[in-house]
């Protein structure tokens, strides 16, 4: 073993190997889960995250937002409603408690707009240089629907791949402020999505969904085929990107497939619930730009293709290392 | 930047890249072997997914086009032994960050506690050296007549305001020499070459003049979208069937024959020809860009004393044939195996312009087509 690198905290390729290897002390459950939450056999959903970004305050949001909105999504994708929150705050020496204020202000408006208790938590406070600035780390609890445990064996050759809006624009958001570079109305997705997604629980036919978050939708989709065995194929000229994540992807060098999300689902539906599936996304707000972008297939198993603007097929792959660090 | 956020706009990518790819098929009468020399190449190639969309007898080989890849070992080691020096800041590019040297990488020494920026500009680590004067911030100038010219730009920049807590490890190359070495040798039989659109921009097209006229290779210089590279193709194979090379812009107005004056005087300015370290290729005379003695104070060669050592790839890489086209990435026998970008053993599988990675993350041998 050697020491770790930013490129382990990515969320790609190197996470899920370190994950792989630190958890290995522990007795394997019976159903390995990896999903964005566990759903206990007591009928709970549970789920935690920390959060560091830098910079803690970006268009669209900030640490406080990001720290409910990204817990309650774990919950959201596979069906549990948000019903309680638990608040780790660790705080370096010399942080203006004004600041901090704020971010609990943002926090708690998602709460209250959510109807999400804060209910635990802890404080501390770690002499200077021991944390950059603010972490917050996050569980949250809530209670499934046991008729519909959603995950990604319930995937089936055929079944529609959605998003339920346009890609990246956290990562882009986070980048384009940490290289100072202007891109207008470009803006964090960060929000809760259970709102969004609680209509879609009545289809029969959802398989599946996934907050896409570090490592974006690529590597969600990566997960996926190599988690079922199964391959995705994609269209590159259905996946909505924003004009200012473009820009910024392409003068950084990013692929809008790899930037974080922070309100962003990736969703499998039945072939014969597409449609409807996506009708109902797009009657909320959160879901305007919502697009059919995939199918899951038998062919090519364990790999994701995506057929190009330019009429070629290529593979996705999941990105290794480090895309940005502390963006979320 | 073409917009492609309509359908309308897509659809017409789309039936332009067809039309081309058409144009293409009737063009290739017999085998054609060209090179692109520049890693946005490269990966645009890839990320397009044209490679699927070639004639069976077309084939494109991926020559020393990544900046990273080409650095020699004994760079790369200069710029890691820098890294965890009491005081020092290395600025770097981040491409460079995971590149193995012979016993570690920048990135490996960024988490032992070296003090290792990743910057988007040479004029961004001239800022780091002004916020924070108590440290000597080195700036590792990698890249081609593209990027060099920042280089350039900070140099003079440095010089006025005669800071004296910065330098440049300069490892810049120029494409033309390079060029030269590949177009002579023999085992690559080449038909062509697809010039970078943004070198030439600064270069003009007159030092790749030598190409048709003395080696009698057909020469396109090309943009970097979809139909823009495959435009580049079609010129290719037309000249290559009439037997007629020459070099074509299809870059636009932005390529003019005597290139960016400007900016060519700015790297006349500051830099002088020198012969340089290519991994793979060894040393090509004239290709690199030496700080010359006016700006010594900042060539952090000189200002710290650094020599190179010896070029000691890692064994069993095979990089530098790949730089030099005379394997495709999956004929190494580390690619996919020892070698992958989870752990790269040489840069082209590190960078994210390198051959071995791009072949590996949209390619992995065509296991799609």
């Amino acid at each position: 073993m050697s020491s770790l690198t930013l490129g382990h905290g990515s969320g790609g390729r190197l996470t899920q190997d370190l994950i792989g290897r630190i958890t290995s002390p522990f007795p394997r459950p019976e159903t390995p889960e990896l999903e964005d939450c566990a759903i206990l056999p007591e009928g709970i959903g549970v789920t935690i995250d920390g959060f560091t970004v830098d910079p803690r305050v970006f268009p669209g949001g900030d640490i406080g937002k990001l720290a409910i909105c990204g817990s309650a999504n774990d919950l959201a994708v596979r069906g549990v409603k948000p019903l309680y929150i638990c608040l780790s705050v660790i705080a370096e020496e010399g942080l203006e408690e004004e600041e901090l204020a704020t971010y609990m202000k943002s926090a708690s408006k998602v709460c209250g707009e959510l109807g999400v208790r804060l209910v635990s938590g802890d404080t501390k406070v770690v002499p200077k240089g021991c944390v950059d600035g603010l972490f917050l780390t996050t569980c949250a609890v809530g209670m499934p629907r046991p008729e519909n445990v959603l995950g990604m064996n319930n995937l089936k050759p055929g079944d529609k791949v959605l998003v339920t809006r346009s890609i990246g624009n956290h990562g882009a958001t986070i980048a384009a402020c940490r290289f100072e570079l202007k891109a207008e109305g470009l803006k964090t997705d960060c929000a809760s999505l259970w709102p969004l997604l609680e209509p879609l629980l009545s289809l029969e036919g959802l398989r599946c969904m996934r907050d896409s978050t570090r490592g974006g939708m690529g590597t969600v989709l990566c997960e996926w085929a190599e988690g079922t065995k199964l391959g995705i194929e994609i269209d590159e000229a259905a996946i909505p990107v924003q004009e200012g994540v473009r820009s910024v992807s392409d003068l950084l060098g990013f692929d809008p497939l790899y930037l974080a999300c922070e309100g962003t689902a990736v969703i499998a539906v039945a072939p014969g619930q597409a449609e409807r599936a996506l009708e109902m996304l797009r009657a909320h707000p959160l879901g305007v730009e919502a697009e059919i972008i995939g199918t899951i297939t038998e062919e090519h198993p364990e790999l994701v293709g995506m057929k190009t603007f330019a009429g070629g097929m290529r593979i996705v792959d999941m990105p290794v290392g480090e895309i940005l660090p502390r963006i979320c | 930047m073409p917009n492609r956020a309509t359908p309308e706009a897509r659809n017409r990518l789309l039936s332009r890249v067809q039309g081309l790819r058409t144009a293409l098929e009737g063009l290739v009468d017999r085998p054609m072997r060209v090179m692109e020399v520049c890693g946005t190449h490269t990966v645009s190639i890839f990320r397009a997914g044209l490679r699927s969309l070639f004639p069976e007898q077309f084939r494109l080989i991926s020559g020393p086009g990544c900046p990273v890849c080409v650095t020699d070992q004994a760079e790369i080691d200069a710029a890691v032994n820098l890294a965890g020096k009491p005081g020092l800041t290395v600025a770097t590019y981040g491409d460079m960050l995971r590149v193995p040297g012979s016993g570690s990488s920048l990135a490996m020494e960024k988490a032992r506690g070296a003090d290792v920026r990743v910057v988007t500009s040479a004029a961004q680590a001239l800022d780091l050296a002004r916020k924070e004067p108590d440290r000597e911030v080195v700036f590792l100038g990698v890249g081609f007549e593209t990027t060099a010219p920042a280089t350039a730009a900070v140099l003079t920049e440095a010089r006025r305001i005669a800071i004296s807590n910065f330098s440049i490890l300069s490892l810049h190359k120029t494409v033309p020499e390079v060029l030269e070495l590949l177009a002579s040798d023999p085992e690559l039989k080449l038909d062509g070459f697809l010039l970078p659109g943004h070198v030439a921009v600064i270069t003009g097209t007159g030092p790749f003049a030598f190409l048709p006229e003395k080696h009698h290779l057909a020469c396109a210089v090309g943009g970097f979208e979809p139909d823009e590279i495959m435009m580049g193709l079609v010129e290719l194979a037309l000249q290559i069937r009439r037997g007629k090379p020459a070099v074509k812009s299809l870059y636009g107005r932005a390529v003019r024959e005597e290139g960016n004056a400007k900016a060519r005087g700015l790297l006349d300015k500051v830099f002088v020809h020198a012969e340089a370290r290519w991994r793979g290729l060894g040393n090509i005379p004239g290709s690199g860009l030496s700080i010359s003695e006016e700006y010594r104070s900042w060539d952090a060669l000189h200002k710290l004393g650094i020599e190179l050592g010896p070029s000691a790839p890692p064994s069993g890489c095979r990089c530098g044939e790949v730089l030099a086209g005379k394997i495709l990435p999956p004929q190494c026998p580390l690619f996919g195996t020892s070698c992958t970008t989870l752990s790269p053993v040489g840069p082209c599988m590190v960078s994210s312009e390198g051959s071995c990675s791009a072949y590996y993350k949209y390619h992995r041998g065509g296991r799609l087509l």
